[in-house]
C-alpha cells in the first residue's frame, strides 16, 4: 500500500529536479557552441602570430602580441574614444530616455501612438541609421549644415565627419538618437509599476512634484534603469557598425574604438592573432567596468 | 530473386539518370557598381551554350569584397572562380587560394584575341599564370570644359599648372560668400591612393617599394596636404570622400576636376553631356604616375569542378561576351575584336585612356599591398590632410610596410 502511494510522488518530485535542466540544457549547449566556443578561441589565437593569409603559419608567442598592443599608439588612441564613447553616450541617452518616458507617462491626446513612434530609431537598422546620418552631416549637401548655416550660427559648412575634432561627437550623437528609445521603453515600463496611492499620499503631505520625483519615482526605476544601463553598456562597449559605416574609423584614428581596432586588425589585416589580443584585452576592461558597476548599483539600489 | 533484379536495374537506371543530370554548378563572385548589371543575360547565354554547368553569379558590395574573399578562402566556403584585381595576388597565392591556369591557357584557343601583353602583365608572383584578364582601365583627369573655358584655363599638365589652375577654379560663384566649386575632388577613404600616387610617384627614383622617404617622394605628399590645408582647393570633406563622394560632387559642379577611370564617364556625360572632357594626370616632379587599373577573373583552387569554372571565365574573356561584360562595368574590352568595334564611351575617354597608357603603372606584386591600400594609406593620408602627422611620416610609414 504504502509502495503504491510513494512512488508516483518520489517520481513527481524528481521529475520537478530533472526538468530545469532538461529544459534549459539545448539552451546551454548553444551559448557554449556559439559564445564560449568562439571566446576560448579568441584567446587561444591572441597567443599566436596568426595571419589568414598564411594559414599553416600558426606560431605560439605567449604574451607578445598583448605586448605589442600596450606599446601600440593606435591601442591607446582607441581606449581613449572607448571610454569617451562610453561615458558620453550612455548618460546622453538615459538622460534622453528619462525626460521621454516622464512624458510619455503623462496623460495626452494620441499617447498610444508617440509611444510606437518614439520606438522607430530603436528598431531601425544600425547600417540605415549609419547611412541616413552620413547624408545629415554630409558637408555639401547635408540638412544639419543647412539648417545652421540659415540659422546663422555657422558661417561654413562644417565636414561633421571629416573633421577629427567633430567625427567622433557627430557620431555620439548618432548612437544617442538610436538608443534612446531603449532606455524611455524600459523607463516608461518601470514608472507605470509605481502606485499611484504613493503620489496621492505624498501630495497629500504637501511634497513638491520635484520631491516626488526624487522620493518616489526614481527608487521606483532605479531597478529597471541599473538593468537598462549596464545592457546599454556592454552593447554601447561593443558597437561598431554605426562607425564603421559612417567614417570607418577615420579620419586617420579620429573615431577608432577597441572593438573597430580589432575588427579592421582581424578582418582587413587578416591579423587574427594580433586583433584577437585586442579583443581580449578589450573583454577584460569592460569585465571590470561592468563588475564595478553592479557592486556600486547593488548597494545603491539595495 | 526477380525482386532483387528488378531493383538492381531500377538502381542502375536510377544513377545512370542521375549521372546524365549531374550538373556542375560554378559559384561565381564579382563587384558590379551598377545597379542594372547584365551579369543574368551573360549566365543565361553561357548555360545556353553548356546545358550542362549552372551559373550562380553573385554581386557582393565593393567595399568588403576581398575581407569577404579572403574570410571565405579560409573558411572552406570560396566560389568555384571570382573577379580578382591584381593587388590581391600575392596574397591569394599566398594562401593557396587560386587554381594555376598555364596548361588550360596554351590550349584555350581565345588566348590569342587578348590585347597584347596583358597576360604577361597579370603573371602570378611565382612565374605561373593564375588570371585571366577581364577588363581594364586607366586612370586620368576628368575636367569641366565649361569652367575652363569661362576662366581662360587650359588644361594642366604639370603639378604646377595643376595647382594654380585648381586655385581659379576654386570660387564663390553665387556671391553668399561661401566656396561652392572647388578645383579638385580629392579621394581621401579608400581607393584614394591612385590620386596621391600621381602626384607622388611621378617622380624619378620614387616608387612605393623605393624613394618614398628621399626629398622627392615626401615633396610630392607634401603637395597634397598643401593642396588641401593652404590652397584650400579640395572640398572640407576630402579626407572621408571615397568613390561616391567624389564623383557626385564632380557632376553636381562642385568640383572641376577629379582623376578617374573610363567607368564613369557615360555617368558623367549623362550628367553633364559636353561639359566634360578627359586628360592625362599632369606631370610632377619629371615624370608621369597613373594607375593601370585592372581586373581579371580567376579559378580557385577549392573549386569542385575546376573545368567548369575554367570554361566560364573563358566565356567572359571571348569575343562578344567580352563586350557585353564591359557595357556592364563600363570598362575597356580585353578582347582586340571586342574594342576594335567599341562605341560605348565618347571618343574623347577612350583617347586620354590610349594617351595614358604609356605611363600607367600596377602596385607592386608584394603581399603588403593589400594592407597599403586598405588601411595603411587611407589612415596616414587622412592623418596628413587633417594635420595629425606630417608627410614625411606617412611615407615613412609606406615605406616600412613595404619594407617588412
Amino acid at each position: 500500500m504504502t509502495d503504491v502511494s510513494e512512488t508516483p510522488k518520489h517520481r513527481a518530485s524528481l521529475g520537478r529536479q530533472v526538468l530545469p535542466y532538461a529544459m534549459l540544457t539545448p539552451a546551454v549547449l548553444v551559448t557554449l557552441a556559439i559564445v564560449f566556443l568562439p571566446m576560448l578561441q579568441t584567446a587561444w589565437m591572441s597567443l599566436h602570430d596568426y595571419v589568414l593569409f598564411r594559414p599553416d603559419d600558426f606560431t605560439w608567442v605567449g604574451l607578445d602580441n598583448f605586448k605589442a598592443a600596450l606599446g601600440d599608439e593606435v591601442f591607446w588612441i582607441s581606449l581613449k574614444h572607448t571610454i569617451i564613447w562610453m561615458c558620453t553616450t550612455i548618460p546622453a541617452q538615459l538622460l534622453l530616455g528619462l525626460v521621454t518616458a516622464l512624458l510619455l507617462n503623462q496623460e495626452f491626446p494620441w499617447r498610444p501612438v508617440a509611444r510606437a513612434l518614439i520606438i522607430i530609431p530603436w528598431a531601425l537598422p544600425s547600417v540605415v541609421i549609419a547611412l541616413m546620418w552620413v547624408w545629415i552631416y554630409d558637408s555639401n549637401y547635408g540638412i544639419a549644415n543647412e539648417f545652421l548655416l540659415r540659422m546663422g550660427l555657422i558661417q561654413q559648412a562644417i565636414p561633421w565627419l571629416a573633421d577629427p575634432d567633430t567625427a567622433l561627437a557627430s557620431i555620439i550623437l548618432t548612437l544617442t538618437w538610436q538608443g534612446f528609445p531603449f532606455f524611455a521603453v524600459m523607463i516608461l515600463a518601470g514608472l507605470q509599476s509605481i502606485p499611484q496611492s504613493y503620489y496621492e499620499a505624498a501630495s497629500i503631505d504637501g511634497a513638491s512634484a520635484w520631491r516626488q520625483f526624487w522620493h518616489i519615482t526614481l527608487p521606483g526605476i532605479s531597478g529597471v534603469m541599473m538593468t537598462a544601463v549596464l545592457l546599454r553598456m556592454i552593447w554601447v562597449a561593443n558597437s561598431f557598425d554605426v562607425i564603421f559605416v559612417m567614417t570607418g574609423g577615420g579620419p586617420g584614428y579620429a573615431s577608432h574604438t577597441l572593438p573597430l581596432y580589432a575588427f579592421i586588425k582581424a578582418r582587413t589585416n587578416l591579423d587574427f592573432g594580433y586583433g584577437s589580443a585586442i579583443a581580449v584585452l578589450f573583454t577584460l576592461l569592460l569585465m571590470v567596468v561592468v563588475v564595478f558597476y553592479l557592486k556600486r548599483t547593488g548597494k545603491a539600489v539595495s | 530473386m526477380k525482386f532483387k533484379t528488378l531493383t538492381g536495374i531500377a538502381s542502375t537506371l536510377a544513377l545512370c539518370a542521375g549521372m546524365a543530370n549531374a550538373d556542375s554548378t560554378v559559384r561565381f563572385w564579382y563587384h558590379f557598381d551598377n545597379a542594372d548589371n547584365p551579369m543574368d543575360a551573360l549566365v543565361a547565354a553561357f548555360e545556353e551554350a553548356n546545358p550542362d554547368i549552372t551559373v550562380e553569379a553573385e554581386n557582393i558590395p565593393w567595399n568588403s569584397y576581398y575581407d569577404q574573399l579572403y574570410t571565405a578562402v579560409i573558411g572552406g566556403n570560396a566560389p568555384d572562380a571570382a573577379m580578382v584585381k591584381m593587388f590581391a595576388q600575392p596574397r591569394l597565392v599566398e594562401m593557396g587560394a587560386l587554381a594555376p591556369i598555364d596548361d588550360w591557357l596554351a590550349e584555350w584557343d581565345g588566348a590569342d584575341g587578348l590585347q597584347d601583353n596583358l597576360i604577361k602583365l597579370t603573371r602570378g608572383p611565382d612565374g605561373q599564370q593564375y588570371y585571366l584578364p577581364v577588363q581594364y582601365v586607366v586612370l586620368y583627369l576628368y575636367y569641366r570644359t565649361d569652367m575652363f573655358e569661362e576662366l581662360g584655363l587650359s588644361v594642366p599638365t604639370t603639378c604646377e599648372e595643376f595647382r594654380e589652375t585648381a586655385k581659379a577654379l576654386t570660387r564663390d560663384t553665387d556671391g553668399d560668400g561661401q566656396t561652392d566649386v572647388y578645383g579638385f575632388g580629392f579621394r581621401g577613404a579608400k581607393g584614394g591612393h591612385d590620386h596621391w600616387a600621381s602626384f607622388t610617384l611621378g617622380a624619378e627614383g620614387v616608387s612605393l617599394t623605393e624613394g618614398l622617404t628621399s626629398e622627392a617622394g615626401v615633396a610630392g605628399t607634401q603637395f597634397v596636404a598643401d593642396l588641401f590645408q593652404e590652397d584650400g582647393v579640395f572640398p572640407p570633406s576630402a579626407p572621408n570622400d571615397g568613390f561616391q563622394e567624389i564623383i557626385g560632387a564632380f557632376k553636381a559642379g562642385k568640383t572641376a576636376m577629379t582623376i578617374h577611370h573610363i567607368g564613369s564617364a557615360n555617368g558623367m556625360v549623362e550628367a553633364l553631356g559636353d561639359k566634360v572632357s578627359a586628360a592625362p594626370v599632369p606631370e610632377c616632379g619629371g615624370g608621369r604616375w597613373t594607375a593601370f587599373g585592372d581586373e581579371s577573373t580567376a579559378v580557385l583552387s577549392s573549386a569542385e569542378d575546376p573545368e567548369a569554372a575554367w570554361k566560364w571565365i573563358t566565356f567572359l574573356s571571348s569575343e562578344g561576351n567580352n563586350t557585353m561584360f564591359n557595357e556592364a562595368t563600363g570598362q575597356l574590352p580585353v578582347v582586340k575584336a571586342d574594342s576594335e568595334g567599341w562605341t560605348l564611351h565618347p571618343q574623347r575617354f577612350v583617347q586620354a585612356t590610349v594617351d595614358s597608357l604609356p605611363f600607367a603603372e600596377m602596385l607592386p606584386n608584394s603581399s603588403a599591398t593589400a594592407d597599403f591600400v586598405n588601411t595603411v594609406w587611407p589612415t596616414n593620408m587622412q592623418r596628413v590632410l587633417t594635420g595629425d602627422i606630417e608627410p614625411a611620416e606617412m611615407n615613412a610609414k609606406i615605406e616600412e610596410l613595404f619594407a617588412e
